[in-house]
């Protein structure tokens, strides 16, 4: 069968799960006790498991059961969780993880890998044989109850061999099979299509009179004889399902004649009547049975499993309801297991869609958004009234899909702050410090590509943060600060863009270091003098690190640098304040969304420009009196506050159609505000952002553009970096 | 399930239609004995049957027992393929037939 | 008429390849993820037979075997479980409860047509 689509759900699901794995591992460390914990530990890695064999990546099955196994035994309570075990169980976790990734893959394992592969089942044997050991000992002590065993060959050497070359198959259906959803026909029929079945006598003797007779109870049996080429397991097989609740003997070919004595004392019917019917499906011989039923009645066939009581009892004493009455339904003790969480029962809600599908959806409603502005223009050309109120409404209407459409991509990013529970965990493990990681906000919702695409300058982050921002716990006791190191992760809403913070209350950048390092670089000239701000943007610069030290965890040179072109790349921006002693925040900043947004759109000469709507604050005239005394010194007064100006006329060297009016336009990114001056204010537009070639990748002050209705494009201004150019009003909150 | 039933002169013709499974077994056989009671002669008519298990099976030869024990005839005038199935399965099908 | 059944399992790889495996051997197949949701969605349309999960999230395979037992029109319906060899106390309970038919995960598909052949007729 084609499985390659199922194997992408198989990794997409266990991806999920080991995620879940990891938080419950994580959980697990604080609170060992917690059932819950441990059931839901235990689910995600039997799901994987069981998802990994059926779908047939066999590696991953197989290295997931041991891990199964233990989880297991710890929710009997036979393993107890300890710290070294947790430690244990995440580094099958990573390791679960990397086969996952490999499931697709045809090329063999690495050797590394499987010495790791090997190392980690070798600890997990520790565990697994320990409890295997008591197990072992408390089993010996229970007697097994079994059937004895009718067709045990032990005594191959006497007895006599019927000629019978076909299976003889005794059944006596409990009454109780129906109930359970089981239909003896349907075994039957299954039977029939693994050979012949040369004869089939229905038992009908034990149903009762008509009042008795229970309609739901089963009370039929069967005398079946059977040519097969089958071995004797697989014709069991066939009864595996009521094997518990049915009496059943298969005889083999031919079996000795003291197998068929058994059976027949064994059976409830008579011994005749039984006799009659093992002769008509060729079971036995006449003389075959005469044979029998002497030996019948001096039973001295040697079972010899030490139930020898069972088997001299005569067929009158077995008669009775032998096989026949059954065990009542135990359903004592099972406990109703009604305690749902409330949060687990929203999983069943929730569909899972291909992300490609969604992006072909926000693609289209992103061109339905083109064509209605489309449509709005012509309608007010012709000036209609009945026109005018359906275009408006189909405005409306195209709002709202946009709108949903954008929502239905949203994902809290709170999904990615707990992956960092475990980095920050690693880290104070391996390093020493004692650091906890407050994550808040993790409900805020973020366009699912961002959400990808952040968590590697996220990861990067945290991990700066633990490795070179907390202090040693020795060095915070002495500088005064509690043991314990906090790192923040918090993210929120903060005017149409998404804000997320990484803070800690570590040593903040010494100043010096920084200064020093830059010095050694080349990257200030000696006796230059740097803005706090500058200072902390050369960390930003390539190839620039301070820690003195390289860890295995944030490296060298490389990061900070990477985290920032990441983040632009996705129009954020990166911000860094640090205090020496205490502390460092680092905040980001990113659109709520990279496929549309709400826009103003100006005009200068004869082009159209847009301003991301979310950063404009407010639209003045610019008098023409102003105007000639601005021209002089590029700021205007704006109700008493002092403001920066540019004439995008100006930065964009537009020549065309000047007019004697000109607006400001008040915006504001990265806490700074600036005003634009443009001609013409044309007002809000929701523009669809198409992003600009590669060509012109290195344009800056404009992020993108977008096609306009009339099929004209408006390019969408950067105006983070127009205001970091323009150096900008710090806004005072 | 469902059972029609038209009577006349102490025959009764049951037609039964659906499902003859233990879903419906105790209904079925409340039908069949009440008919049986009611008639000196009682027909029935399975061609209309989509689905039967072992408990309609059962029900079938009871109802023939209790015709037998009863003195009276009970026969079976058409089959569908489903009790078909089951009855030859059951090595039954000129038996109950 | 094809017959009809359902398949429960959190698991949306198993319930793939069980839908693709019944489809193709001519079933009609109901899916649902968890014994809740399958509680949802018998609104007493006709199942022959159901495929079921034991270890799930929301309603587990022995709470759901439980449930449906109480509804009339499901009452008989048979029922496979789907469980690992680690599992053998839920086995017990399984059983006690009613549920005879036992897949051990994984299996192949051949393994469960075989078993569902076993419980209904073609």
């Amino acid at each position: 069968m084609a499985l390659d689509p199922v194997i992408q759900t198989f990794i997409t699901e266990s991806t999920e799960l080991l995620q879940e794995m990891e938080n419950a591992l994580l959980e697990l460390e604080n609170s060992p006790d917690d059932k819950d914990i441990i059931n839901a530990l235990f689910r995600t890695a039997h799901t994987i498991k069981g998802s990994a064999g059926v779908v047939g990546v066999e590696h991953v099955e197989r290295f997931t059961h041991a891990v199964e196994n233990i989880l297991e035994n710890v929710r009997q309570g036979k393993i107890k969780i300890t710290n070294d075990l947790i430690e244990l169980l995440l580094n099958c976790h990573d390791h679960i993880a990397k086969l996952v990734e490999m499931a697709t893959s045809d090329e063999p394992l690495s050797e590394d890998f499987k010495s790791t592969e090997d190392d980690l089942q070798k600890q997990l044997h520790v565990y697994l044989d320990a409890v295997s050991d008591r197990r072992i000992k408390t089993q010996t002590k229970e007697p097994v109850a079994r059937e004895p065993e009718f067709d045990s060959e032990l005594n191959t050497s006497s007895g006599k061999t019927v000629k019978n070359k076909n299976w003889h198959i005794s059944l006596r259906f409990g009454r109780d099979v129906m109930r359970n959803g089981m239909d003896p026909v349907s075994f039957i029929n299954y039977l029939s299509r693994m050979g012949e079945i040369i004869s089939l006598t229905t038992l009908t003797d034990t149903i009762p009179s008509a009042e008795e007779m229970d309609p739901e109870s089963c009370y039929l049996g069967f005398e079946i004889d059977f040519k097969s080429d089958f071995d004797k397991q697989t014709i069991e097989d066939v009864f595996e399902f009521v094997r518990e609740d049915c009496k059943i003997c298969i005889l083999p070919p031919r079996s000795r004649i003291e197998r068929y004595v058994h059976l027949i004392n064994n059976l409830p019917e008579s011994p005749l009547h039984l006799g009659d019917i093992l002769i008509k499906g060729g079971a036995l011989t006449p003389s075959e049975l005469d044979e029998a039923l002497q030996m019948q009645d001096v039973e001295t066939v040697s079972f010899d499993d030490g139930q020898t009581e069972e088997h001299t009892r005569k067929i009158g004493e077995i008669f009775v309801d032998e096989g026949m009455v059954h065990p009542p339904v135990v359903d004592a003790a099972l406990e109703k297991q009604k305690e749902q969480k409330e949060a687990s029962s929203r999983e069943s809600k929730t569909i899972r869609v291909d992300t490609v599908k969604l992006d072909q959806l926000v693609n289209l409603v992103g061109e339905l958004v083109i064509a209605n502005a489309n449509i709005n223009q012509n309608a007010q050309r012709i000036h209609d009234g009945g026109l005018d109120e359906s275009t408006s409404a189909l405005t409306r209407l195209v709002e709202d899909i946009r709108e949903r459409a954008m929502q239905v991509r949203m994902v809290p990013v709170g999904n990615i702050f707990n992956r960092f529970q475990r980095v920050v965990r690693d880290i104070s493990r391996s390093s020493n410090k004692d650091i906890e990681l407050i994550v808040s906000g993790g409900e805020t919702e973020l366009d699912r590509n961002l959400v990808e695409k952040i968590n590697d300058p996220l990861m990067h982050l945290v991990r700066n943060a633990a490795d070179h921002g907390i202090e040693y716990p020795e060095e915070r006791i002495t500088k005064g600060k509690p043991r314990k190191g906090v790192i923040r992760l918090n993210a929120f809403n903060d005017t149409g863009s998404i804000a997320i913070e990484v803070s800690d209350d570590g040593g903040g950048v010494d100043h010096n270091k920084i200064t020093n390092k830059a010095l050694d670089r080349g990257m200030v000239r000696p006796g230059q003098v740097l803005s706090e701000k500058e200072m902390y943007n050369l960390m930003f610069e390539p190839g620039f690190s301070t820690a003195e030290k390289i860890t295995n965890v944030s490296g060298r040179g490389v990061g900070m640098d990477v985290v920032k072109r990441n983040i632009e790349a996705l129009r954020g921006t990166v911000d860094v304040e640090s205090h020496e002693d205490s502390g460092t925040t680092v905040s980001i900043r990113l659109p709520l969304t990279l496929a549309i947004i709400d826009g103003f759109m100006v005009g200068v000469g004869a082009s159209f420009y847009i301003i991301p709507l979310d950063m404009v604050i407010e639209c003045v005239d610019l008098a023409e009196a102003d105007r000639r005394v601005t021209d002089k010194r590029n700021y205007f007064n704006l109700r008493g506050e002092v403001l920066p100006y540019v004439r995008l006329r100006t930065l964009f060297r537009e020549n065309g159609g000047k007019t004697d009016y000109e607006s400001i336009v008040v915006v504001q990114a990265t806490g700074r505000r600036i005003g634009l001056v443009v001609d013409e204010l044309h007002g809000e537009v929701q523009a669809v952002i198409k992003s600009l070639g590669g060509i012109f990748k290195h344009v800056e002050k404009v992020s993108s553009a977008t096609i306009r209705g009339d099929g004209t494009v408006a390019l969408i201004l950067d105006i983070p970096k127009i205001v970091e150019s323009m150096g900008g009003v710090e806004i005072k909150v | 399930m469902n059972v029609n039933v038209e009577k006349s002169d102490g025959l009764s013709r049951l037609q039964i239609e659906g499902e003859m499974t233990v879903f419906y077994a105790a209904a079925l056989k409340k039908d069949l004995l009440d008919n049986l009671a009611d008639c000196s002669n009682l027909d029935i008519d399975l061609s209309q049957v989509s689905e039967m298990d072992t408990a309609g099976f059962q029900l079938l030869f009871l109802i023939k027992r209790e015709a037998g024990l009863s003195d009276k005839s009970m026969r079976i005038t058409a089959h569908s393929p489903a009790t078909l199935s089951v009855l030859k399965l059951y090595g039954m099908d000129e038996e109950v037939l | 008429m094809s017959k009809t059944i359902m398949a429960i399992d959190d698991s949306a790889s198993i319930r793939q390849v069980v839908g693709i495996t019944l489809k193709k051997a001519g079933y009609e197949v109901i899916e649902a993820n968890d014994g809740k949701d399958a509680m949802d969605k018998l609104t007493g349309q006709k199942v022959h037979l159901i495929i079921c999960d034991v270890n799930m999230p929301n309603m587990d395979g022995i709470a759901f075997l439980k449930e449906l037992r109480q509804n009339s029109n499901y009452k008989f319906t048979p029922i496979i479980m789907l469980t690992t060899e680690a599992q053998e106390g839920k086995k017990q309970e399984g059983k006690a409860a009613g549920a005879k038919a036992w897949i051990v995960k994984p299996f192949k598909p051949e393994q469960m047509l075989a078993a569902i052949e076993k419980l209904i007729l073609p």
